[in-house]
Order: structure tokens, then C-alpha cells, then sequence
């Protein structure tokens, strides 16, 4: 009886404890084999995410948290442990923590560091993370799903309160109304089509005129291209040289013109004085022609002297009439 | 005042009363040799002889928690959730105290029948003529014999009620066996186990101790013996609950 006591009470404690511990190891995931590898991530905070989640590869759980400790310059610093051997690793890995159902679930996601997320805030926390160096992975933090939810939340609150508006603001003569603007809508749309096809075959030629305008502009390019080529030429060759000393020469040339016509100037301004007195006297004089006085103001002022010579002029013409026709009248020429 | 004067004697003796039964639990439980051959048969008769009662009853939590849980989750939480609820419920509360409930009953009530039984016909005097101290001799190992099977018991019946949610809820529910394992182990850590067996452990140890005090401290005839046990079984329960709520706000 004592040995059956003893037996039934060593089995059962052993059963128990068999129980205990092979329940614990299965229900915890455990590797006995003892190839967990642990890498340590770096947060700045690790929200829900507890020792004991999981920790996934592309979905795929491939070892849990082990361990989590705040660290110096306020960061966090997560333990993962991947138990699976076999796993391959991203070449530079990084954490993302985030809730992993709806109902508190976390897990510890390894994604390659590069391509950095499309996310901007965990891009800004990963690169953060990274540059505080060390071995740590760098990690970021999806927003808690009750974050979300409570965002959500008041998202489709404030559309339901828009709707209800919308819903308070059309009756029939809005509906009416609406449907009028939406006609007149496209009838505008209609026309806007057409202007709108105008618009590009004028911007067609434009285009085309552009072109022209561009292949002009590059022979000017080429144009100005030889002529600087040229002007590099010539003043490669001592042309330019020659031209300014061409044009140094014509400079004092025109500088001494300049001082020639400074005294011819200075001569004429003498000579205007002296204009100005022979005017003075040519006024004088035809003043006094004008009031005939002098021989030649009678000359301009009386006709007698016209009249006399006139009759003078008919007499020569007379007279030369009647020596022409009796030159023996007037000439005697004798020899002996 | 005259009520504060009556308290007061009240109160020391009480002092004294606890004074007394320590530094007697303390000798009689250095009083080794006295004890020690009567451990392994009352870990017999107290645990394993209590373990088909404790199975059975985890058994039907397990079922009831599995179609609980799916009545309250369909609909609103995934049905995977069940395998989370009936591993978390069972191993940390209702294995534990369900247990100690149906413990208290058969081992309280036995201990403290059984003691009180020896202290009316006088077979605790007849120990105490022949220098055997009854607390070393009597409560001693059962007290102890509680404390190391309490566990053990719990443990069986742990396994036993998730084994039973598990093929309930791939029976009769709407879930598959590797939904409901899911939900187990995605919420399982290692305190839910040592939490549940460190309660049941204190549970062991109340139990007894309620059932050789009352039992010990029985008077009368047969009739005493009956309040004794009865005293027993409700101190015992009430123990648990006392405890219960102590180690959900020590540890939790």
C-alpha cells in the first residue's frame, strides 16, 4: 500500500509536471535546439508592441520579442528573437511595429531598409533611427489601430454631418436646379471641347512657327559662331591689332582736323565781323540806291537813261544795219 | 467605552491565540520525522484521489467556456478569439478556482470530518498522552500534502479543460484546429501558467489549514464534528475568493 501510495503520487506530480512544461514550451513557441538568433531594434517608442509578439518576415512569423528596455537619448530598444535558422534576412533590415489585428495584437515587422516606405513619417523614423548608428535595427511605429479607428471614427462623423446637409439643402427645386447646371455643364464642356481644339491646332502652328523660329535661331547661332570664330581669327592673326592701331591714328587724325576747324572757326568769326560791316554798307547802299540817290540810284529810280539808251541801242542797230549794207560809206581803205 | 473595555481582552487574546498556533505550526514543522511518513499518503488521498473530480469538472468548463465565447464572439470578434479566451480563462482563473472550490469540498470537508472526528473521541488526546504534538502528527502533512498536489491537480485539470474547448469548438463550432490553437499561443505567456499554479498552490494550503483548525478545534459529538466541517468547507471557499482577488492585485 505504501509503495502504490508512493508510485500514484511520483506519477502524478511527474505527469504534472510534464504537462507544465511541455504546454509552456509548446504554447510559447519555443526552440530547444537552441539556434535563436536576437537582434536588437531600435524605437522611440514601441507603442502596444509587449515581449512575446510576434515577429514576421514578408507575413511569415519567424521568431517573437524577447525583450524590451528603454535605452540612453530616449530610445527603446526591442529584442527579436528569429528562431527559424533557416530564415534569410533582408542585407539591412529594419522594424516596423504595428498592430496586427483589431483587438490589441502587435507584431515586430522586418522589412529591408532600402527601398525606404512610401510613408513619410516612417521613412522620417527609420532614417532617424539609422543614423543613431550602432548595431540596432532601425525601427518605426505605425500608429495604434485605435488611433486609426478613433480617426476613422470622426472622419464618418463629419460625413454624416455633410450628408445631412447635402441632404437638408436638396429638395426639388435644388434637384431641378442641379440638373439644369448640369446641362448647362456640358453644353460648356461641349464648347470647351471645341474651343479647346482650336486652341491646339493654334498651338500646332505654333509649334511649327516655334520650329522655324528655333532652326533660324540656331543658323544665327552658326552665324555668330563663324563670327566669332572669325573675330578669334583675326585677332589671332594681329588683324584686330592693326585695327586699333588704324583706328588710333584716325582718332589723332580727327583730333588735329578738329583743332584746324577750331581755328578755322576762330577765323570765320573774324570774317563775320567784317560781313557784318560790308552788310551794313550794302544796306547803306541800297537804301540810298533805293532812294535814288547817286548815279545808281538814278540808274534804278529814273527811265530816262533806260529810254536813252534804248533809242541808243535802235540807233547802233541802225547803224550797223546801214554798214553792213554801205561799208564804203564808212571805210576807205587805199593801198596807196 | 464600557464596549471598548470588553474589545480590548477580546482583541489580546485573539493576539495570543494566533501567537500560539504560529510558533506551534512553526515546531511542528521542524518536528520532521513526525510527519514525514505521513506526507506521501495524504498527497495520495488529498491530490491524486482528487484528480477524477477535478477532470471532470474541467471538462465541462472547458465545453462551456468554448460555446460561451463563440456566443458572444460570432458576429463581432473572429471565432479564433475562442482559443484565446478558453486558454486564458482556464489556466488563470476558472482551472485554479474551480478546482479549489471542488477541493474544498472534498478535501476540506474530509480533513476537517476526520480531525474533528479524533478530537470528540478523544483520539487527539490519546496523541498528545503519548507526546506526539497532533498539529506535527495530523495537519502538518495534510497541510502540506495540499500545498504540493494542489498544483499537480491543477495542472491536470488546465490540460484536460483546453483539450475539452479545443474538440468543442472543432465539433460543434464553426472553427478549425489551427484557428483555435492561433488564438491560444498568439495571447500565451509563461506568467499565465505560474500565475494559476502559484494560486492553486495558496488555495491547497488554505483549504487545509481551514480543515484542521475547524477540525482540531471541534466540540461536542457528532453534531460538532458537522459544524466543523461545515465551517470548514465555507472558510475554505471563502479563502479561495479572499485569494483569488489577492493575487489578481499582487501580480496582475
Amino acid at each position: 500500500m505504501k509503495r502504490g501510495n508512493e508510485f500514484a503520487v511520483g506519477a502524478s506530480v511527474l505527469g504534472a509536471l510534464a504537462v507544465i512544461i511541455a504546454g509552456a514550451l509548446w504554447l510559447s513557441g519555443a526552440d530547444l535546439r537552441g539556434e535563436d538568433r536576437t537582434y536588437p531594434a531600435r524605437f522611440r517608442t514601441v507603442d502596444g508592441l509587449q515581449v512575446g509578439n510576434p515577429v514576421t518576415l514578408r507575413g511569415v512569423r519567424v521568431g517573437k520579442v524577447t525583450g524590451i528596455r528603454l535605452t540612453s537619448d530616449d530610445w527603446v530598444v526591442a529584442d527579436l528573437t528569429v528562431e527559424s535558422p533557416d530564415v534569410e534576412l533582408p542585407e539591412k533590415p529594419a522594424v516596423i511595429a504595428s498592430s496586427a489585428s483589431l483587438f490589441g495584437g502587435w507584431a515586430a515587422n522586418i522589412i529591408p531598409l532600402e527601398p525606404l516606405p512610401v510613408d513619410p513619417n516612417v521613412r522620417a523614423l527609420l532614417l532617424e533611427s539609422d543614423r543613431a548608428g550602432g548595431e540596432a535595427w532601425p525601427g518605426a511605429t505605425l500608429p495604434d489601430i485605435g488611433q486609426l479607428t478613433a480617426q476613422a471614427s470622426r472622419i464618418a462623423g463629419d460625413i454624416a454631418e455633410v450628408t445631412t446637409r447635402i441632404q437638408g439643402a436638396f429638395d426639388s427645386t435644388a434637384l431641378r436646379e442641379f440638373r439644369q447646371s448640369v446641362l448647362d455643364l456640358a453644353g460648356i464642356s461641349s464648347r470647351l471641347v471645341t474651343f479647346t481644339q482650336a486652341q491646339a491646332a493654334r498651338l500646332d502652328r505654333v509649334g511649327a512657327d516655334a520650329e522655324v523660329t528655333a532652326g533660324a535661331f540656331a543658323n544665327v547661332a552658326r552665324n555668330l559662331d563663324r563670327t566669332v570664330a572669325r573675330i578669334d581669327s583675326a585677332t589671332g592673326q594681329g588683324q584686330f591689332t592693326r585695327i586699333l592701331d588704324n583706328g588710333s591714328a584716325a582718332s589723332t587724325d580727327l583730333r588735329e582736323a578738329s583743332a584746324d576747324f577750331r581755328e578755322l572757326m576762330a577765323a570765320l568769326n573774324g570774317q563775320q565781323a567784317s560781313l557784318v560791316r560790308v552788310m551794313a554798307s550794302m544796306d547803306t547802299l541800297l537804301t540810298r540806291i533805293h532812294s535814288g540817290d547817286g548815279t545808281l540810284g538814278m540808274l534804278a529810280t529814273d527811265s530816262t537813261l533806260y529810254r536813252e539808251t534804248t533809242a541808243t541801242m535802235k540807233q547802233f542797230r541802225e547803224l550797223l544795219t546801214d554798214f553792213q549794207a554801205h561799208p564804203r560809206k564808212y571805210i576807205k581803205v587805199s593801198v596807196f | 467605552m464600557q464596549r471598548t473595555a470588553i474589545a480590548a481582552p477580546q482583541w489580546g487574546r485573539f493576539v495570543a491565540h494566533v501567537g500560539r498556533w504560529t510558533l506551534g505550526a512553526m515546531r511542528a514543522l521542524g518536528d520532521i520525522a513526525t510527519w514525514r511518513s505521513h506526507l506521501v499518503p495524504q498527497m495520495r488521498r488529498l491530490g491524486v484521489d482528487s484528480i477524477p473530480i477535478a477532470l471532470f469538472i474541467a471538462v465541462f468548463t472547458g465545453i462551456v467556456l468554448a460555446l460561451l465565447s463563440s456566443y458572444i464572439f460570432t458576429g463581432a470578434i473572429p471565432l479564433y478569439f475562442v482559443g484565446a479566451l478558453v486558454g486564458k480563462t482556464i489556466m488563470m482563473e476558472l482551472g485554479p478556482v474551480l478546482t479549489g472550490m471542488a477541493l474544498a469540498g472534498r478535501v476540506g470537508a474530509n480533513i476537517a470530518a476526520e480531525l474533528g472526528t479524533m478530537k470528540v473521541t478523544e483520539q487527539v488526546d490519546a496523541l498528545e498522552t503519548l507526546a506526539y504534538d497532533p498539529r506535527s502528527y495530523l495537519a502538518v502533512p495534510r497541510v502540506l500534502a495540499a500545498t504540493i498536489m494542489f498544483p499537480v491537480v491543477t495542472a491536470f485539470a488546465v490540460a484536460v479543460g483546453v483539450v475539452a474547448g479545443w474538440i468543442t469548438a472543432v465539433n460543434l463550432l464553426d472553427l478549425s484546429t489551427q484557428e483555435f490553437w492561433k488564438g491560444l499561443r498568439q495571447f500565451y505567456q509563461f506568467k499565465d501558467v505560474w500565475f494559476g499554479l502559484l494560486k492553486s498552490a495558496s488555495f491547497g494550503a488554505a483549504i487545509a489549514l481551514m480543515g484542521c483548525y475547524k477540525g482540531l478545534t471541534a466540540l461536542g459529538g457528532a453534531q460538532g464534528v458537522g459544524a466543523a466541517t461545515t465551517r470548514a468547507v465555507v472558510l475554505g471557499c471563502e479563502s479561495i475568493l479572499v485569494l483569488d482577488a489577492f493575487w489578481a492585485l499582487v501580480l496582475l
